[in-house]
This record gives structure tokens, C-alpha cells and sequence, in this order.
């Protein structure tokens, strides 16, 4: 009797505290002044500080108070990973920011921006998967820039840039008389940096002559193994086993990769624009002057590989989606957040009417100066390896095509064997 | 001093023992329940629980961007058997784990003997041995990378000494699972030098004593006496040894992403995460840890029943 007496008392307990606690919820969510939270997925490097990010973040809710913003932060730079396991949890954020909406995007987990909300973008359709937008195309990104010392030009007797691939080889070939490393590669945990000349060639080889290749193998109507691949792939080979790219450098990670280049320790360095960053940063910046070219086509015709993406994504299940939105826009278009993105990541903000602002470093003009020149005489094109939405490859495959740029420095694999095992991997990832 | 009980017969029914003995029976389930239940159910919900979810998920197609889920029954297990990368993977695993259960072992016994003495230099040593053990393996790749980079001190110090084209320790395909394995090895020798020395602090004296007043050399008194009594010491290392390799995940990551090139140092868990979250077959992925949990159970079951045959009692 006792213990049904204390158990009533109990359970008396529980629902009147469930209801009061109910009736707090409704109260504060009906309280037409309470701001609407939206979390917000980061990652941080070097350059991508945390106050970096709480700053830009603060310019936005400045402007609109009635949003306040929970920072979430990638416990790695991978965040794609780390938003599947958020996703995969039921905690998927509300907006993210260069996270690649493949996958995200079919499933249905990512909302599409409207037209109207694209409006001031450069690109409005970049990116873009089944036809919609679900990442703002915000930057554009050219990859790979040669980045070259002109000093160690100068000791093998270059007086100019490559203007033809013949002519690189040539440069390559007197560098490597000389002692001096061509190519300065990395690789390690950063595989990436393994890649850069291959994408270089597809760029000339493959996309200048069919810019919708990666259409057409969704398609089924092109493969690996096809002639303009296979020799995109077999100039990249050639350079490893002309000793053009010393193999042993693909142990070593991105940073130190950059640094290699900075400290002399090889003469050309295809990379992404971003490298600016670093080469205009004062504490970091050689003695010797840093060159650009764009990488060299067979007959000289200028072919400029660049990618415009990498922008913010907004969840479809957020809480309070239009805020979300407004937020992810408001993100994006301020000026000072794309000023911040050209002086910490070297990016060329890809909105219409932005212009640079005018204090950027010399090596940042020199990539910048290129793209131009790529869009006024049309030559920008993909870069493979970094295409995203419908132009991209299937989830993992870039990661089998990185290591399979590994395998072809080290000669562990023939350009034959790599580019069957990709229309292989292709099929098994599809 | 002995104590006489008489016993008296006491005459008790059929009917009064049962019952007796069912009281005790609900006595001891509720203790069960009391003490064990908390531990259970933790078990339960953070090991068995994922385990048979992880199970559920490898009979089906599961991903999460490519809905509906399917049951697929063994399919995801048929195909692994014809997987190259899966087999590769497996190969890279065995290597690696038959080097870190050996390695640390042996020179770990070793550097315990040396070490099993007192005053303050063999304790100082103690802790250096220990120090890599409790650092992250985050911090130890990282720190293994730039020495076994192709500029870093290795090779600068083979370089010192004349050697004009030192190995790529970390780039050579042939080379960097050895690289890894080193490190591993480097790495846990630490937790193998301490077990040993707890063992040899665990041999009696007066055994070691008596066979050397018995004419045994050091050599002798060490494989008769000593050896036999570290044999649970052995065990601990190499049932430790053997799961923490086979299950190798972090060193992969930091250092070479599973290269230099196409699997030649991917692991079954670094093929894992790659293939659930990178690929997002996670039902596939799934089957490949269920197989991965298998393997290591069974090593680890026989491993400790062998093992265990050659612990003796004092």
C-alpha cells in the first residue's frame, strides 16, 4: 500500500514536471523575439582560424540579429566524412560549408537553392546535380597554376615560361641536367598533392577536347581506356619515368610538399591557386622570385583548368530552413568574408561584380591574371579530380584515381592496368 | 586446532529441500541481477548491440545516399572472397600484425632482462621505454613521417655517413608497410617491456637460487626457470599485440592514406572506413568488419588457448 502510495507520488511527479516542461518550450518558441538558432559545420587550418571564422560569423548575425548561429567545428579538414557521421546520427547540421553535396544531394538531405537565391553568382549552374544547385557556387579555384622559381630557371638556362608542351620537356630535361628536381610533388596523408600534373594533362589532353567527358562516362559512351585519356595519362606516367618527378617525394604531406617548393628543392610546382596564400604570405616568402604559367597544351593553345564550388550547403530537415538560407546568402555575398577568402585562401570569388580587393600579394595576381585570360578567350575548362555534382565522379572514385597517380610515379602499375582499374572501380561504385 | 562436528541427522521432507534449494536458486539470480545487470547492460548496448546491428546492415545493400536498402542475404560476403582490394587488404593486415606480435616481443623481453635491476638510471630508462605508449598515435605518425621523410633525419643521417641514394622509407611501395610495421612496433615495444618486467619481478628468488646452487648457467636458469614463469606475461603481450594490429587504423590515416599507390598498406579497418564513409557501402563495409571481427576473435581464442597451455602454477 505504501509503495503504491510512492509510486503514485512518483509518476505524479514526472508528468506535472513533463508538462511544465512542455509548457516552457511552447512559451520561449512562441516568444516572437527569440532569435532562431542554425548550426553551422566549419573546419579549420592554418589559415582558417577560429577567430577567423567567429568574425565572419559575427558580421552576418550583426546584420541579422533575429539568427544566432551554433559553430560547429570539424574535428578533422576531412568534414564531408564528418557530416555523413552527423547525418548518419540524426545531428546533421544546418548549413555546412564546402562540404560536396554528392550524395547529400540525392538522398535528399541537402535543399536545392532556387534561381532567384543564385541570382548574383558568377556560375549560377556550377555544381549542380539532376539540375539543381545545392552548394553555392562561391569561389573559383584554378588547379593547377605551375608556380615556378626563377632562379633555378635561370641557373639551367630558361629564359622563359613553357609555352609549348615540348618546350616543358625541354625545360624539364635541363633542369634535371642540372641536378635540379623539375616537379616538386607531395602525397603521403595528403594524396592529393600526388595528382596535380595528371590533372594538368587531362586538362589539355581530355577536357580541352571534350569539356562534357565526365557526362559521357556517366553515360556509358566514353571509358578510361579511351585514346584521349590514355594519353593525358601516359604523359603524366612519362614524367616519372623520365625522372621529371622524383617518386620518393610522394611520402611527403601537403604542407611540407609547399615548403619543399618554398625552399628551393625543386623548380616547378602545379598546384592550386590557393598556394598564394603561402606565397605572398611575409614570414614564408622566398628570396627568389616566383613565376606562373599555365600548364603548356601540345601546339601552345591556352587550356586553363578551374573549379567553382566549395561554397555554403543548407541541410533540408533544418529547423529553421528560410533563416538557414538567409544566413548561408548573407554568408557568402559579404564582401568582407570574400575580401577574407582572397587574403587567407588565395580564391577567386566567383560573384558577379566582385572585384579583388586591390592590397593582394604579387603571386596571387600572377594565378588571378591567368584565369582572366582563361575566361576572355574561353579556355577555362574542368579540372579533373575536382569536378563536383553532376560533372563529378562517383563517391570514392577519387580517391582509387589518386592512388592510382601514385602507382603510375612508382611505376607500381602500367597507364594499361591504371586506367582499366578505374573503369573497373568506376562500375563497382556506380 | 580440529574441531569435531557431529553431524545429526535431521530428518527433513523431500518437499522442505526443493524448496530450500529453489529460495536459494532466486537468491543467487537476484544477486546476479543486483551486481551483474549494470555491466550487462552496458555490454550489451555499446558491444553486442552494435555487433548484431553491424551484422543486420552486412546482409543488406545499405547506403545511406542511395536508398532503398535491400536485403542482399551473403552476397556482401560471397563478394569479399573475390575482392582483390578486400584480399589485399587482408594480406596487409596478417603482414603487419605477424610483425608487431614478434617484434616488441622479443626485443622487449629483451630490453626487460636488461632492465629488471634497481636504482634510479634503470628506472629513468623504465619511463623512456614506457613514453611512446602513451603518446597519441596521431602525434607518432606525424613525428615518424617527418623523420622517415625523404629530407628528414634518417635519411639525412644515412646521407652523413655516405650512403648517396637512401631508401624511401614512406615512398617506396615495397618498403612503407615496414616502415609502418617499425613504427607500430616502436611504439608498443613500451607496454611489452613493462609486462615482462612485472613478470620478472614475479619469479621467485629462491627458484632462480636453488637452480644456480643446482650448477645452472644464466643462459639455463633463464630458459628453465625464468621463462616458464613469464608465460602469462606472453600471453598478455601477444593477445594485446595481435588485436591492437589487426584493427590498425590511425598510424594508416596519418601517414600514408593506405599508400604510397593502390592499397599497399590499406588494413582491413582503414578499407572499412573507406568504404562505409568515403564510398558509402556501408552495407558492404559492414561485412568486411564482421569478417575483420571474426578473424581477430579466432586469433585471439587460439592464440590464448595455446598460450595458455604453457602457463604453469607455482
Amino acid at each position: 500500500m505504501k509503495h503504491k502510495a510512492l509510486l503514485t507520488a512518483l509518476t505524479a511527479t514526472v508528468v506535472l514536471s513533463a508538462c511544465s516542461v512542455g509548457q516552457g518550450d511552447i512559451q520561449q518558441s512562441g516568444d516572437a523575439t527569440a532569435k532562431k538558432e542554425i548550426t553551422f559545420l566549419v573546419f579549420e587550418t592554418p589559415n582558417l582560424t577560429p577567430q577567423v571564422w567567429d568574425a565572419a560569423i559575427k558580421r552576418v548575425t550583426d546584420k541579422y540579429p533575429g539568427i544566432s548561429v551554433k559553430k560547429l567545428v570539424s574535428p578533422s579538414e576531412d568534414r564531408v566524412s564528418y557530416a555523413k557521421q552527423l547525418l548518419a546520427s540524426g545531428q546533421f547540421p544546418d548549413v555546412m560549408i564546402a562540404v560536396s553535396p554528392a550524395g547529400f544531394a540525392e538522398s535528399g538531405a541537402m535543399a536545392p537553392f532556387t534561381p532567384d537565391e543564385l541570382k548574383d553568382f558568377a556560375f549560377p549552374n556550377n555544381g549542380a546535380v539532376k539540375g539543381k544547385v545545392y552548394q553555392l557556387p562561391t569561389n573559383t579555384q584554378t588547379i593547377p597554376v605551375v608556380y615556378y622559381n626563377k632562379e633555378l630557371f635561370a641557373k639551367a638556362g630558361i629564359d622563359a615560361p613553357p609555352k609549348t608542351y615540348a618546350e616543358l620537356l625541354d625545360a624539364s630535361a635541363k633542369l634535371k641536367a642540372k641536378g635540379i628536381t623539375p616537379f616538386v610533388v607531395g602525397g603521403g596523408k595528403d594524396p592529393f598533392a600526388s595528382t596535380l600534373a595528371w590533372t594538368a594533362t587531362l586538362a589539355t589532353d581530355l577536357y580541352a577536347r571534350t569539356p562534357d567527358w565526365m557526362a559521357k562516362r556517366r553515360a556509358g559512351t566514353v571509358t578510361f581506356q579511351d585514346p584521349d585519356f590514355v594519353k593525358a595519362t601516359n604523359k603524366f606516367a612519362d614524367l616519372a619515368k623520365n625522372g621529371y618527378i622524383d617518386k620518393k617525394d610522394i611520402s611527403r604531406d601537403y604542407a611540407a610538399t609547399e615548403q619543399a617548393f618554398l625552399d628551393g628543392k625543386g623548380a616547378m610546382y602545379p598546384m592550386g591557386n590557393w598556394f598564394a596564400a603561402a606565397g605572398d604570405d611575409a614570414k614564408r616568402k622566398p628570396k627568389w622570385e616566383i613565376g606562373a604559367f599555365n600548364w603548356p597544351s601540345d601546339d601552345g593553345a591556352p587550356v586553363v583548368p578551374a573549379f567553382t564550388g566549395g561554397g555554403i550547403s543548407v541541410s533540408a530537415t533544418a529547423k529553421n530552413l528560410p533563416e538557414a538560407k538567409k544566413f548561408a546568402l548573407a554568408y557568402t555575398l559579404d564582401k568582407a568574408n570574400l575580401d577574407n577568402s582572397v587574403h587567407n585562401d588565395g580564391l577567386y570569388p566567383a560573384i558577379k561584380g566582385y572585384t579583388p580587393p586591390s592590397d593582394t600579394g604579387a603571386v596571387f595576381k600572377l594565378g588571378y591574371d591567368l584565369y582572366q585570360q582563361g575566361v576572355r578567350n574561353d579556355s577555362v575548362v574542368q579540372a579533373f579530380g575536382w569536378e563536383a555534382g553532376d560533372d563529378g565522379m562517383p563517391p570514392g572514385l577519387v580517391d582509387k584515381w589518386r592512388a592510382a597517380a601514385q602507382d603510375l610515379i612508382t611505376g607500381g602499375r602500367t597507364v594499361e592496368q591504371v586506367t582499366a582499374s578505374l573503369d573497373d572501380e568506376w562500375a563497382k561504385a556506380s | 586446532m580440529a574441531v569435531n562436528v557431529k553431524s545429526t541427522p535431521v530428518r527433513t521432507s523431500a518437499t522442505h529441500r526443493s524448496r530450500r534449494s529453489r529460495s536459494r536458486s532466486a537468491e543467487r539470480i537476484r544477486s546476479f541481477t543486483l551486481f551483474g545487470a549494470p555491466g550487462l547492460l552496458v555490454y550489451a548496448c555499446f558491444v553486442l548491440a552494435p555487433i548484431a546491428i553491424s551484422f543486420g546492415y552486412s546482409l543488406t545493400d545499405h547506403n545511406p545516399f542511395n536508398p532503398p536498402t535491400e536485403f542482399v542475404g551473403l552476397r556482401n560476403y560471397r563478394m569479399l572472397f573475390t575482392d582483390e582490394e578486400f584480399l589485399t587488404s587482408l594480406r596487409v593486415t596478417t603482414i603487419l600484425t605477424v610483425i608487431v606480435v614478434v617484434v616488441p616481443n622479443v626485443a622487449g623481453l629483451g630490453i626487460a632482462v636488461l632492465l629488471d635491476r634497481r636504482g634510479w638510471f634503470y628506472n629513468a630508462m623504465r619511463t623512456v621505454f614506457f613514453t611512446p605508449m602513451v603518446l597519441s598515435s596521431v602525434v607518432v605518425s606525424i613525428v615518424w613521417t617527418r623523420m622517415l621523410d625523404d629530407e628528414g633525419l634518417v635519411n639525412q643521417a644515412l646521407r652523413a655517413i655516405g650512403v648517396d641514394r637512401p631508401p624511401g622509407w614512406l615512398s617506396d611501395p615495397g618498403l612503407a608497410l615496414y616502415s609502418i610495421a617499425s613504427i607500430l612496433s616502436w611504439q608498443m615495444l613500451g607496454f611489452c617491456v613493462v609486462v615482462y618486467l612485472a613478470g620478472l619481478q614475479g619469479v621467485p628468488r629462491e627458484l632462480t637460487e636453488a637452480a644456480e646452487i643446482d650448477g645452472a648457467g644464466p643462459i639455463r636458469r633463464f630458459r628453465s626457470v625464468t621463462w616458464p614463469l613469464l608465460a602469462p606475461a606472453l600471453t598478455i603481450n601477444t593477445v594485446v599485440l595481435l588485436i591492437s594490429a589487426f584493427k590498425i587504423f590511425d598510424h594508416i590515416q596519418v601517414i600514408t592514406h593506405g599508400g604510397p599507390g593502390t592499397g599497399t598498406t590499406a588494413t582491413i579497418a582503414y578499407n572499412v572506413l573507406q568504404t562505409g564513409l568515403v564510398a558509402n557501402r556501408q552495407g558492404y563495409a559492414s561485412a568486411m568488419a564482421i569478417v575483420m571481427l571474426l578473424i581477430i576473435a579466432v586469433a585471439a581464442a587460439v592464440t590464448l588457448r595455446v598460450l595458455n597451455r604453457r602457463e604453469v602454477n607455482l
